[in-house]
């Protein structure tokens, strides 16, 4: 395992490793509470969005299982920087990895999020030679349901209170997707002339 | 403070008690068999394996910390002879989550005695220990194993696809799970 080459360009996004910098704009959607209320990391505030700024600023490639790379999503057209995606190398199974994302909600509903998640399954797929890449989400946050779905990714389990999030029994699903099912997909083709740093 | 069960347990015709050194060679009968050893994560055991195996069972008998097991033979009662084995892993402290597994003689199936052991584990484990969740897992092809964990009432909550690398091959898994609230339901209603 590596470093990727980095950044990643899509046709409106640039996908780049995060800096010191963009804490302003992290701290911007972190403290929503649309987003507080499915994040599993505390972020809520100045304090803890910096710490975990400067955590993400150092996920810049996969050396061993429980490495992530993550990743800030700017629009190309202003820079501006709209939320965040990692891919983190699973430490339980060989080949195998998370997908996860936060998008300020400023900038939902323009399918920047899905554009972004295709980017890093290439990412995943392509580069890292992954076999299987799997995300997990609240069962009650239909947003991002359909995104993995609309993605191609498949519903593979639905945990019912199998751990407490943040005080309350949680309901959680599991999408994933396999390396073969991912390259055969004709999205994949539309999109990889994009891979380019 | 660990959770140390009274031990054994007695069922209408088991005995799920600790193991001891005589077990071994009732342990090799069963596990060197292809067959059992097909669908499980370890292949067929020599006998030096089982030998360590049962050697760590003896003391896998209370729950003080999490990824902690007990591990129980399963002798029928009234001629003491070890049918299988039975396993309750506590996954998560935090959550109350635990896992049962289970492995048994193919010589004797068909008489109910897994049934009737798991279900006896799946009780200790939600009253005995008060956990909040029990799951186990299987190869989606032991088809024997996930319809004892479906007579056990429990719910087929994910089947993973090539998630795991056994023995070199990618293989698939279902999760079955039931929580303690449709356990007692369970029992309540016969």
């Amino acid at each position: 395992m590596t470093s990727p080459t980095l950044p990643i360009e899509t046709s409106r996004l640039r996908l780049r490793t995060f800096a010191p910098a963009d804490l302003d704009a992290l701290a911007a959607y972190y403290s929503l509470p649309e987003l507080q209320r499915y994040l599993d990391w505390k972020a809520r505030d100045r304090i803890e969005v910096k710490a975990a700024l400067d955590s993400m600023c150092k996920d810049v490639s996969l050396n061993r299982p429980g490495d992530t790379i993550s990743l800030a999503v700017e629009r190309k057209a202003d820079d501006v920087l709209m939320g965040q995606i990692s891919l983190r190398w699973h430490d339980a199974t060989a080949a195998q990895a998370e997908i996860r994302f936060a998008f300020n909600p400023a900038y939902r509903r323009q399918g920047y999020a899905a554009e972004a998640a295709r980017a890093a399954l290439d990412l995943g797929f392509n580069e890292f030679d992954f076999h299987r890449v799997f995300a997990r989400c609240d069962a009650r946050n239909s947003t991002s349901a359909r995104l993995l779905k609309g993605l191609g990714m498949r519903l593979e389990a639905h945990y019912r209170e199998h751990a407490l999030f943040q005080g309350e029994w949680d309901e959680e699903l599991h999408f994933a997707i396999l390396d073969r099912e991912w390259l055969r997909s004709p999205k994949v083709h539309e999109f990889s002339e994009h891979r380019v740093a | 403070m660990p959770f140390a069960p009274n031990l054994p347990i007695e069922t209408e015709r088991l005995l799920l008690r600790p193991f001891t050194r005589g077990d071994v060679d009732a342990v090799f009968a069963y596990r060197q068999r292809e067959d059992v050893a097909r669908y499980l994560f370890d292949g067929p055991m020599s006998y030096e394996s089982c030998a360590e195996a049962v050697q760590a069972r003896i003391q896998q008998v209370s729950l003080a910390a999490e990824n902690d097991r007990v591990t129980l033979a399963v002798a029928r009662r009234d001629d003491a002879v070890l049918v299988g084995e039975i396993t309750l892993i506590w996954r998560n402290v935090a959550s109350q989550q635990g896992e049962v597994g289970y492995v048994f003689n193919p010589v004797f199936h068909g008489r109910g005695y897994a049934i009737e052991a798991t279900r006896a584990l799946v009780e200790l484990g939600f009253s005995g220990f008060g956990l909040h969740r029990i799951y186990a897992r299987c190869d989606p092809r032991n088809t024997a194993s996930f319809k004892l964990m479906e007579r056990l009432g429990m719910r087929r909550e994910a089947h993973f696809h090539e998630q795991t690398l056994v023995r070199g091959e990618w293989t698939d898994e279902y999760i079955y799970a039931v929580l303690a609230k449709d356990w007692r339901g369970q029992s309540a209603s016969g």
